[in-house]
């Protein structure tokens, strides 16, 4: 990815839309297996496409059609979806030193997801001030886009796709882990970060193992946590822990 | 889908937006506190090590297929593999996933033709 952090961009909106192109590559897959999901879980076209323009976040809206199709009650069903989309929280507040004074950032973090907030974590630092918020409105309006056509064509071709390619919709799920794993991978920086990553992706699989899925989420995320401020390894030589 | 099942996207899709939007306002808030320098102190410690480790649980989770036999396991492992060569390699988060799911699809089909 090209460094543009001094020279104007001319039509920024257009160099974000360019730069968020590798984001459709784990998009599409996901957001057209969630349209199948969906239709196979009981949800028409429209509402699965308006769960993923509303929503627009993956594992959530796994989640959301898997419990409703399994009888889950609703409440419940609203409180794992906000619990799992909870680690968003924290994307906002590390692209806020970064972001200009304009009233459409608030309404853009609707479109803050895992892989927008990764883009946008490296590149916004980069841009210039002007060019800010017409790249990010570039970049995340196409991943949005993307997401919400994906999930249309899954929930529209899935009846033909599943017949002329039964396998499809037990691939194509595939996925949403290996975006998952990319997004980790960058983050086992130390013993200390890969030990706490390690605890969580363990305990979360014996929970779902377990059959207990959606408490196993929060509960292995808190046990990763505990073990990062529990086990500490050597102290780096300026006394930073890794 | 029922009155009550609208409630509930609109419930849980106001409370996600709510999730990414009030933290940006809270955190801007404290940044002009702080007169707009970014420093480290302005971001809560607890809340930079919660976010990865749910990602890292959420992955935990869809990494268990959904009928976990010994060909969806090496499936799996394959997948898993295939997705972390090209990530080695390209450092991007689009090419990756398509290896990984190409290898793992290719496994589930040669399993299949071989049964």
């Amino acid at each position: 990815m090209t460094l543009q952090a001094t020279s104007s961009l001319p039509r920024p909106w257009l160099t974000g839309i360019r730069e968020a192109i590798p984001l459709l590559g784990g998009y599409v897959p996901v957001a057209i297996s969630f349209g199948l999901v969906a239709i196979q879980a009981g949800f028409s076209t429209w509402e699965a496409v308006i769960i993923s323009t509303l929503f627009y976040a993956g594992a959530s809206q796994f989640l959301f059609v898997g419990m409703i199709a399994g009888g889950a009650p609703l409440w419940l069903v609203v409180v794992m979806t906000l619990l799992i989309n909870l680690r968003h929280v924290v994307y906002a507040p590390n692209l806020a030193p970064w972001l200009t004074a304009s009233r459409w950032w608030p309404w853009l973090m609707h479109t803050l997801t895992d892989q927008v907030f990764a883009l946008a974590h490296h590149r916004l630092p980069q841009l210039p001030e002007a060019a800010r918020l017409g790249w990010f409105t570039g970049a995340a309006l196409l991943a949005w886009a993307s997401w919400v056509a994906g999930t249309a064509l899954g929930a529209i071709a899935g009846d033909w796709l599943m017949a002329q390619w039964p396998l499809l919709g037990e691939i194509l799920p595939f996925a949403l882990p290996a975006l998952f794993l990319v997004l980790v991978m960058p983050r086992l920086t130390g013993r200390r970060w890969s030990l706490a990553l390690g605890v969580s992706i363990g305990l979360a699989m014996l929970g779902t193992l377990a059959g207990f899925t959606n408490l196993g989420i929060p509960l292995a995320a808190a046990c990763g946590a505990l073990c990062f401020y529990l086990v500490k390894f050597d102290v780096g030589s300026k006394g930073v822990p890794r | 889908m029922s009155s009550a099942l609208w409630l509930a996207v609109l419930a849980a899709a106001l409370g996600t937006l709510l999730l990414r939007l009030v933290p940006l306002l809270w955190m801007q808030r404290r940044l002009r506190k702080l007169d707009g320098e970014p420093g480290a102190d302005a971001m809560p410690q607890w809340l930079g090590i919660l976010g990865p480790l749910m990602v890292a649980a959420v992955l935990g989770v869809s990494l268990v297929p959904r009928d976990p036999d010994a060909t969806s396991w090496l499936a799996t492992l394959i997948g898993v593999l295939a997705t972390l060569a090209v990530w080695y390699r390209r450092r991007s988060l689009g090419w990756p996933v398509v290896a990984g799911v190409a290898a793992y699809g290719a496994v589930v089909m040669l399993a299949g033709l071989g049964m």
